[in-house]
């Protein structure tokens, strides 16, 4: 007549057991978050463009406004380790020499399958400073003479792979201030309607409907337009991000607001009520818990929508100018069909984008999956 | 069902109201009016050099300088009773005449996208959800992370670029050359239809794959309902009990999200447009807003926004008729 | 008795992501023409399974064993060996609803909201006979009146939602007698119901059934309900029958184990102030089915060496009366 229980439990399952039990609710979202392939997949993606962008000066042979007259709108050049000549254990690329075009009569730079440049990492480059702080000499890799262009030029010379690890920099950061900046808009506005309920409340809730009603981009363009054009690069750079949470804090509002009025009615909030837990207690222990691991899925939600309209922004010309790089930016030299017949490899950014913006979204969605403790793992 | 009508009214109404003073604050932001340009504009070309007293005097003469409420007040009472969206700022002409048949247009656009989104999305999501977990709603699945990762307007580029490289034909615009100006007749009606399924393709892509995947998820929700299993044990055919009774409430979320699609087509409308140099409203936008013709701006978002609410209203109508359950609760 | 319906080593396995379970193994009942087979067991013991695969209302990863055995005596006297008919065949549409109904736990979810009571009736209705819109909805009033429905020229053209829960029960009843099925499966329909409205269901259902000649198979955990309302039951566990028979000899003189332990569990108002006398123990689930007898991890005279090894046979112990249990094998005795 005892429990039924078809064998006795092993040391080593006692010993995980406990572990599980004692773990904070923050190591359980990691443990499920990291069960998730795709999502861990797209954290190491994002963490390897944040890498690279936050150290763009060391990654980047050359700077992003950096001209190459002798190699305008230049297909990409792949470092190989074999040719006709023979193999190399070091990767080179073809030299290049002038020559005339003989309908254009211009000169310009072809490759010389002859020559052979080897590339080299850790070169030295002209001093600058990593992140505008630490000074550092030397690059990832590059060549000893001429310019090694992995992802080609732009028709002004610029190097495509340098300008778009600074404009990944660019956008992402803008990303974040603005998922920053909405959030805490979402937060104050929302919280304060929360707080004072009644009349405040309501209209603010229906403020923030109306302003949802509005299309977006047309939004953003009419914040973005009212800019002057005399505003230098610093000035319109923190100007977006603004907009971009000026325009983005209703949704944000919209979802913190309804999180915390269905969490407040779960049955273990109201059973903290009933127990006579102070609503200080109740806030801190109970519901912040679930509500924070709710809100920063909302946060990660959020961020695909803030580089998708900051690239469409400046693609568009209304968001940041040149000098400054994002990857928008750099897309408005891919926008007729002419650049994108004579040099598609403007379009690189555009991978980018995309790339950036799965990454994001297939980590909100396991996010969203790990921090929910009903959805199932399997 | 009368109440429900009245309530719903009133409360777009009082949506557009306020939509239009945001609309307005704005036409207000970017710093200085038109006065100057305008000034300077009419008086170079008769070759006398400006004053700053001339272009105040032409600020009185256009009501620039009256205080902001009072040029709201004209400027919406003018739109309201009159039609009159005011002067463009480049042309000197009203701002009707420059938008002319692009409202039009934009709404072919509309609702060409709208009748291509839901035709597919209800059946294929239908589709995926009775056949869950086979290929085919795998790669559904792949299709709408996609939708939401690749924006419109670079689907647009990428498209234009395949079609002028491959197939050697430019897929841009709304006509043929030349057809743009003529008067309306049949045949431009046809260019206009055998040139727009390209861009209303282009819009619908992300509405697509969100509903594709609302229509799913809806249907198996529905699907393990017991009032499906009851009307199983009742005899009613399979296909029948299909389209009967989970596929009719599976058309709720969609019917209730038209508003908010058709406030992402728009959105998204000035990106595509540019991309694919499309003569309607949201390419007009953008080159307003480029020029800071507020006025023509201001007027084109008013637009936009009003068949927005409009459609919240048309399908906040639909969904309470097509769900009694909807009256009641409001 | 005469059989309506025959049940005979049915066996269900299903396809899970755990691997195949049989949660039913080979159950065996007969429902007799106008009677009302009371199936008892608790929560788990698969008596909702059971019955569904009489309509083969499974799920796609249900599996159904090519030994069971489910024949069908339709309203026109032909048998209906419903194991073999293949899913979307014609016969078992007709089947469902025409000869065979089903009501529900829930009467509200049972109806779509977004059509009329009305239009689900006479849809089933137009689905079993011949009549035509006009004849169809005159029926549907007509059912609506037998189940007590006041105003049901008014209530046919609501929705469910729109009405009481009383009502709903009413009306839920009405929808799956309207074709005129001869077996009505009752999947607890009272158990969500407070007792008086419960007394009240259950006179709704003893009438019909006589009006109708209607046969029931009655599923529920309350043995006081069995009392009230089936001449016959069978006692579930763990997906076989451990006992079954006329109710009157089930209850007076339980033959086992877990029958009599069910019947001590009962609270008595002659007993106020001894303890309550559970089952020891809990149902084990499905996939971690006890070998031999499957009661024996919580039977006190269970014999060991043998209920835990071999599944008991069925020992018949009268016409229509049997229970599986080793301690009524005894040598020399037949084994049905």
């Amino acid at each position: 007549m005892a429990a039924i229980d078809p064998r006795p439990e092993s040391d080593a399952e006692r010993r995980a057991r406990e572990r599980y039990y004692s773990a904070s609710q923050w190591t359980l979202i990691w443990w499920r978050f990291r069960r998730h392939r795709m999502a861990m997949a797209g954290a190491a993606v994002l963490a390897t463009m944040a890498i690279l962008g936050l150290f763009a000066e060391f990654f980047a042979p050359y700077g992003p406004t950096q001209r190459n007259a002798t190699y305008l709108s230049g297909p990409p050049m792949v470092p190989m380790f074999c040719d006709h000549n023979g193999c190399s254990l070091r990767p080179f690329v073809h030299g290049t020499r002038t020559e005339r075009d003989p309908v254009t009569l211009r000169s310009r730079s072809v490759p010389d399958p002859e020559t052979r440049l080897h590339v080299q990492f850790l070169v030295e480059g002209p001093r600058t400073h990593l992140m505008g702080v630490i000074p550092i000499e030397r690059r990832l890799f590059g060549l000893d003479e001429g310019r090694l262009h992995l992802w080609g030029t732009d028709s002004l010379g610029r190097d495509i792979f340098s300008r778009t690890l600074y404009a990944t920099r660019t956008s992402l950061s803008i990303g974040v201030l603005g998922v920053l900046i909405s959030f805490f808009l979402a937060l104050s506005i929302g919280g304060a309607a929360g707080y004072f309920g009644g009349a405040l409340d309501y209209s603010i809730q229906r403020l923030t409907e109306i302003i949802r009603v509005i299309p977006v981009i047309p939004l953003y363009m009419g914040l973005a337009a009212a800019m002057p054009r005399e505003w230098s690069t610093t000035q319109v750079y923190f100007a977006m991000t603004l907009i971009l949470g000026a325009v983005g804090w209703p949704t944000l509002a919209r979802r913190i607001r309804s999180q915390l009025l269905s969490i407040r009615n779960e049955d273990y909030v109201v059973a903290a009520r009933l127990a006579g837990a102070k609503p200080r207690r109740i806030i801190a222990q109970h519901m912040l818990p679930s509500f924070t691991s709710f809100i920063i899925v909302d946060l990660v939600i959020s961020f695909p929508y803030m580089i998708l309209a900051e690239t469409a922004l400046s693609f568009v010309g209304l968001g940041l100018r040149p000098p400054a790089v994002s990857w928008g930016v750099m897309l408005q030299d891919a926008q007729s069909i002419r650049a994108i017949e004579q040099a598609p490899w403007l379009f690189i950014p555009a991978v980018f984008v995309v790339v950036a913006v799965l990454a994001f979204t297939v980590i909100g969605d396991g996010l969203r999956d790990a921090a929910d403790p009903y959805s199932d793992a399997r | 069902m009368a109440r429900f009508f009245v309530e719903r009214f009133l409360g777009m109404i009082a949506t557009l109201f306020v939509v239009s003073i945001m609309v307005f604050i704005i036409m207000e932001l970017p710093p200085g009016d038109y006065a100057d340009r305008f000034a300077f504009r009419k008086f170079s070309g008769l070759g006398i050099t400006v004053t700053e007293a001339d272009i105040q005097a032409i600020r009185v003469e256009l009501g620039l300088d009256r205080p902001a409420i009072e040029r709201y007040w004209s400027w919406i009472t003018n739109i309201v009773l009159r039609g009159d969206f005011g002067m463009a700022y480049a042309f000197e002409t009203p701002v009707t005449r420059v938008i002319g048949d692009k409202g039009f247009l934009t709404l072919a656009l509309l609702f060409f996208t709208l009748i291509i989104t839901y035709l597919v999305a209800i059946p294929v999501g239908i589709y995926a959800a009775v056949r869950r977990g086979t290929a085919p709603d795998y790669g559904l699945t792949v299709f709408s992370y996609l939708g939401l990762a690749l924006p419109n307007f670079m689907l647009a580029l990428v498209l234009l670029y395949f079609a002028n490289r491959y197939f050697d034909i430019n897929i841009g615009g709304l006509f043929s050359p030349g057809m743009e100006r003529a008067p309306w007749s049949l045949a431009k009606l046809w260019d206009l239809i055998t040139h727009m399924w390209l861009p209303a393709l282009v819009l619908a892509w992300s509405a697509l794959a969100y509903q594709i995947q609302t229509v799913r998820a809806t249907m198996l929700d529905e699907l393990g309902k017991l009032s499906v299993t009851a009307a199983r044990a009742r005899g009613v055919p399979e296909g029948k009990l299909l389209v009967k009774y989970p596929a009719r409430l599976a058309v709720n979320p969609v019917v209730s999200t038209m508003g908010f699609d058709v406030n992402r087509i728009f959105s998204e409308l000035p990106i595509v447009a540019a991309v694919l140099g499309l003569t309607e409203l949201g390419e007009l936008l953008l080159r307003a807003y480029l020029d800071l013709d507020m006025n023509v701006a201001g007027a084109i978002l008013l637009m936009l926004t009003t068949i927005i609410v409009v459609m919240n209203f048309l399908s906040d109508l639909l969904l309470a008729w097509l769900d009694p359950r909807i009256q009641l609760g409001g | 008795m005469d059989p309506i319906l025959q049940v005979a080593d049915l066996s269900i396995s299903f396809r899970t992501e755990e691997g195949l379970i049989t949660p039913i193994q080979g159950v065996g009942f007969e429902v007799g023409r106008g009677r009302t087979l009371g199936l008892v067991g608790e929560s788990g013991s698969g008596k909702s399974v059971t019955t569904k695969a009489l309509m083969r209302l499974l799920p796609g990863n249900a599996r159904i064993d090519p030994a069971s055995r489910i024949r069908y005596r339709a309203k026109s006297g032909e048998w209906i060996e419903v194991h073999t008919l293949r899913d979307g065949a014609r016969a078992l549409r007709r089947l469902r609803g025409g000869e065979i109904g089903m009501i529900f736990q829930e009467p509200m979810a049972s109806f779509s909201p977004v059509y009329t009571v009305g239009n689900q009736m006479v849809e089933s209705i137009r689905l079993h006979t011949p009549l035509n819109r006009r004849e169809a909805r005159a029926l549907a009033i007509e059912m609506l009146v037998k189940v007590g429905l006041s105003n049901p020229g008014q209530r046919i053209d609501q929705y469910a939602h729109e009405l009481s829960g009383g009502m709903r029960q009413r009306a839920m009843i009405a929808l799956a007698l309207a074709a005129g099925p001869a077996l009505l499966i009752a999947d607890e329909p009272t158990t969500a119901l407070d007792v008086t409205i419960q007394a009240q269901v259950l006179d709704l259902m003893r009438d019909l059934q006589r009006d109708l000649g209607m046969s029931m198979i009655f599923i529920t955990h309350d043995l006081g309900v069995i009392a009230q309302i089936a001449q016959d039951v069978a006692v579930m566990y763990l997906g076989t029958i451990v006992e079954r028979g006329p109710v009157r000899e089930v209850l007076k003189s339980p033959q086992h184990p877990y029958t009599r332990g069910l019947l001590r569990a009962i609270p008595s108002l002659d007993r106020l102030d001894k303890r309550l006398s559970p089952v020891p123990g809990d149902i084990p689930s499905p996939s971690e089915r006890p070998a031999g007898c499957p009661f024996h991890t919580r039977c006190a005279e269970a014999i060991a060496g043998v209920c835990d090894r071999i599944p008991p046979a069925e020992t018949v112990l009268g016409p229509d009366r049997s229970a599986r249990c080793h301690l009524l094998a005894q040598p020399g005795r037949a084994t049905a």
